[in-house]
C-alpha cells in the first residue's frame, strides 16, 4: 500500500515537472537515468544520471553569460538525535541531546563549481541549496541556548557528511553543451528507502532562471523486500523463524563436530 | 537535439566505467539497511562464538559495539546479537550437556531468579529515567563491576598458578575447604551434576542479583554468572561453563522474540551469517574449554573481563576526539 502511495505522488511530480510554464523566459527538460533503483542482496550503492536541456526562449535577447546548473537531491526525512558530551569531574557524559525533525535521511547538493559562485546566500536560502536549510529548531529563548543550537547544527552538518549521508559535490554537474548538462547522484549503500526528489535550477549571473523538480524510489525487492515486509507484517512468525533457524544451525554445528 | 543526446549517451558510457570496480563479498542486509562484508560478519561471529564456548558467555558485550562500530543501527545490533547468542549457546550447551558437565536443575533455579531480578530491573531502570541520572549511574556501575570482578579474580588465579607451581603438586581447588555459609539455610536441594547440596534460597537470589544488573545494564550477565558459581558455590568449572550457557540460551531465545515482535530490529540474514559463524567457533572455543585448567581458565576469563573493563573506562575517562555523536537516525514512517 505505501509502495504504491509514493509511486502516485511519485508520477504526479513527474506529471507537474513536464508542464510548461509560459511565463518563463528559459524551458527546461530533464530526463533521469532510471525512476527506481532496486535494492537486491549484492547491492551496495548506485549510481543515478539526470540528464538536462536548457531550451532558450528566441523571444528572449540571448544572455551572455553561460548557464549555471545546480541541483539538490534529498531522500525520505526522518529525525535525527545528536548527543553532545562533556566532562563531568574525570569523566565525560552525555551533556545535552537536541532532536532534528524532518530532516532528509540523504541530502545532495550538485553543481559545476563552487555553490558560493554561482548563487547568494538569499538566492540558497531561498532554494534550499544545502542541508542547513533542512535543520530547524525552535527559536531560541536566550542568547546561551541561540549559541548551542548553532553548535549542534554545525556538528549536525559535519557528521552528516562524514556519514556520506550530506554530499556536497562541485563537479558533480557536467555542462556537455553550454544549454545541454549530466548531474551524477551518487547513492550510498546505506541510502534510505522511499522517495527522492530532485530539484534542478538553471541560472544565469546569480539569477534563477528555472526550476524543475524530479525524482526516484529507491526500494528493496527480491528476497531482501520480501524479508523487510516479513518482519513487518509478521513479526510473530519472523522471530521464530529466527530463533529456530539459529537453534538448528548451533545443533547441525555440533552433530558435524562429533564425530571426532 | 540528436546530436546532443548523442554527446550526452556517450558522456553516461565514460561514467558506468567509474562505477564498476567490485567492493569484495558485500551482503545488503534488509533490515540494517546497509551492505556490509560477509567475511567479516562470518569472522566476528566466529570470534565471538569462540568466547561463548570456551568462557561460558553470551558474548553480546562484544558482539553489539562491533556491530554498531561498523555502522549497524544501534537497535537492530542488540536484537540481532541475542540471535547470535541463542545460537552459540545452543550448540555449547548441547555439548556440554552430552559430557554431563550442564545441570538443568541448577540452570532453572538460576532462571527463576532471573526473571524476579529482570522485573525489579526494569521497575529501577525507569524510576532512574525519570530521575535523569541513568546514564552516570549505568556507566560508572558497569565500569566498575567489571574491573572489581576481573581485579579479584585476577589476583585469585595467579596466586593459585604460583602456589601450585611452588607446592609442585595438586594445588587446593577453589574450593573443598571453604566454609559453606550457605550449608545452614531451609529449602536444602541436591543439584546432581554440580555435586552440591544446598538451599535453593542462594541460588535465586545469585539469579535475581544477575537478572537485576543485566536489565540495568543491558548486558546478558554471563561473566558475572560464571565467577559467581566458581567462587561462591564452588561448582566444577565445566559443569559451570554448561549451565550457564543453558541460561543464557533460555534467555537469549525469550530476548529474540521479544525484539522481534516489539521493536521489529532482529535482521535475519545478519543473523544468518554471524550465526554460522559463531556456532563453528563456539565448537572450537568448548574444545579448547575442556583442555584448559581450572585456575587457567579463571585467569584468561579475569583478563577478558578486565579488558572490556578498561575499554569501558576509556571510553568515559579519556579525551573524546568527538563531542557530537549522532545516536539515532528514524525514518518518519
Amino acid at each position: 500500500m505505501r509502495q504504491s502511495g509514493l509511486f502516485a505522488r511519485f508520477i504526479l511530480l513527474l506529471a507537474l515537472a513536464a508542464l510548461p510554464r509560459p511565463s518563463s523566459a528559459q524551458e527546461m527538460v530533464v530526463t533521469l537515468s532510471t525512476r527506481e533503483v532496486a535494492i537486491t542482496s549484492n547491492f551496495t550503492g548506485a549510481e543515478i544520471t539526470a540528464f538536462g536541456l536548457i531550451e532558450r526562449d528566441a523571444r528572449f535577447a540571448t544572455r551572455a553569460a553561460p548557464f549555471d546548473v545546480v541541483a539538490t537531491v534529498q531522500g525520505p526525512a526522518g529525525e535525527v538525535l545528536l548527543h553532545q558530551k562533556d566532562r563531568f569531574g574525570p569523566i565525560w557524559l552525555t551533556a545535552a541531546r537536541k532532536r532534528f525533525g524532518g530532516v532528509p535521511l540523504y541530502f545532495a547538493l550538485l553543481s559545476a563549481r563552487p555553490l558560493a559562485e554561482i548563487a547568494d546566500a538569499d538566492t540558497a536560502a531561498r532554494l534550499k541549496l544545502g542541508l542547513e536549510h533542512y535543520l530547524t529548531l525552535p527559536p531560541p529563548l536566550s542568547l546561551q541556548q541561540g549559541r548551542e543550537d548553532a553548535g549542534f547544527r554545525d556538528a549536525m552538518l559535519r557528521l552528516r557528511a562524514e556519514e556520506g549521508a550530506s554530499i556536497i559535490d562541485a563537479s558533480a554537474v557536467t555542462m556537455i553543451r553550454p544549454n545541454l548538462f549530466t548531474a551524477k547522484v551518487q547513492l550510498p549503500g546505506k541510502a534510505p528507502t522511499g522517495l527522492y526528489l530532485i530539484n534542478i535550477s538553471v541560472l544565469s549571473e546569480g539569477v534563477v532562471l528555472r526550476t524543475v523538480q524530479s525524482g526516484f524510489v529507491v526500494r528493496k525487492v527480491g528476497i531482501d523486500g520480501l524479508l523487510a515486509n516479513a518482519a513487518r507484517s509478521q513479526p510473530g512468525y519472523y522471530a521464530l523463524t529466527t530463533i529456530l533457524m539459529a537453534i538448528l544451525l548451533g545443533w547441525i554445528a555440533n552433530i558435524i563436530f562429533r564425530r571426532d | 537535439m540528436l546530436g546532443a543526446i548523442d554527446a550526452a549517451s556517450e558522456h553516461l558510457e565514460k561514467i558506468k566505467v567509474f562505477k564498476n570496480n567490485g567492493r569484495g563479498m558485500q551482503l545488503y542486509l534488509p533490515i540494517a539497511e546497509l551492505p556490509l562484508n560477509l567475511f567479516l560478519l562470518l569472522g566476528m561471529g566466529g570470534a565471538v562464538g569462540f568466547i561463548s564456548g570456551l568462557f561460558g558467555v553470551g558474548g553480546g558485550f562484544l558482539l553489539t559495539p562491533f556491530l554498531i562500530f561498523i555502522g549497524v543501527p544501534a537497535p537492530v545490533a542488540v536484537a540481532t546479537s541475542s540471535v547470535h547468542i541463542a545460537a552459540s549457546s545452543v550448540t555449547g550447551a548441547i555439548t556440554y550437556w552430552r559430557r554431563q558437565a550442564l545441570d538443568i536443575k541448577l540452570g532453572a533455579v538460576l532462571i527463576a531468579g532471573g526473571l524476579l531480578g529482570t522485573v525489579a530491573g526494569v521497575l529501577f531502570f525507569n524510576q532512574m529515567r525519570r530521575l535523569g541520572h541513568l546514564e552516570v549511574v549505568i556507566t560508572l556501575s558497569y565500569v566498575t563491576l567489571l574491573m572489581s570482578v576481573g581485579g579479584l579474580m585476577f589476583v585469585e588465579s595467579v596466586g593459585a598458578l604460583v602456589a601450585k607451581r611452588r607446592a609442585g603438586g595438586t594445588p587446593a581447588p577453589a574450593g573443598h575447604h571453604a566454609p559453606p555459609w550457605h550449608r545452614n539455610l531451609p529449602w536444602q536441594i541436591t543439584f546432581h551434576r554440580s555435586k552440591l547440596k544446598i538451599s535453593v534460597l542462594p541460588v535465586l537470589v545469585l539469579g535475581a542479583v544477575i537478572g537485576f544488573i543485566g536489565t540495568v545494564l543491558g548486558i546478558g550477565g554471563g561473566f558475572l554468572v560464571v565467577p559467581a558459581l566458581i567462587y561462591f558455590f564452588r561448582i566444577p568449572t565445566s559443569v559451570v561453563v554448561g549451565t550457564s550457557l543453558f541460561q543464557i540460551l533460555m534467555t537469549a531465545i525469550a530476548a529474540t522474540i521479544l525484539h522481534g515482535t516489539i521493536s521489529q530490529a532482529v535482521d535475519i540474514l545478519l543473523a544468518l551469517t554471524l550465526v554460522i559463524g559463531g556456532v563453528i567457533g563456539a565448537q572450537f572455543g568448548v574444545r579448547t574449554g575442556q583442555t584448559l585448567k581450572g585456575e587457567q581458565f579463571r585467569l584468561l576469563l579475569a583478563l577478558l573481563i578486565l579488558a572490556v573493563g578498561i575499554r569501558f573506562a576509556y571510553e568515559i575517562v579519556g579525551e573524546p576526539r568527538e563531542l557530537f555523536v549522532i545516536t539515532a537516525t528514524e525514518p518518519e514512517r
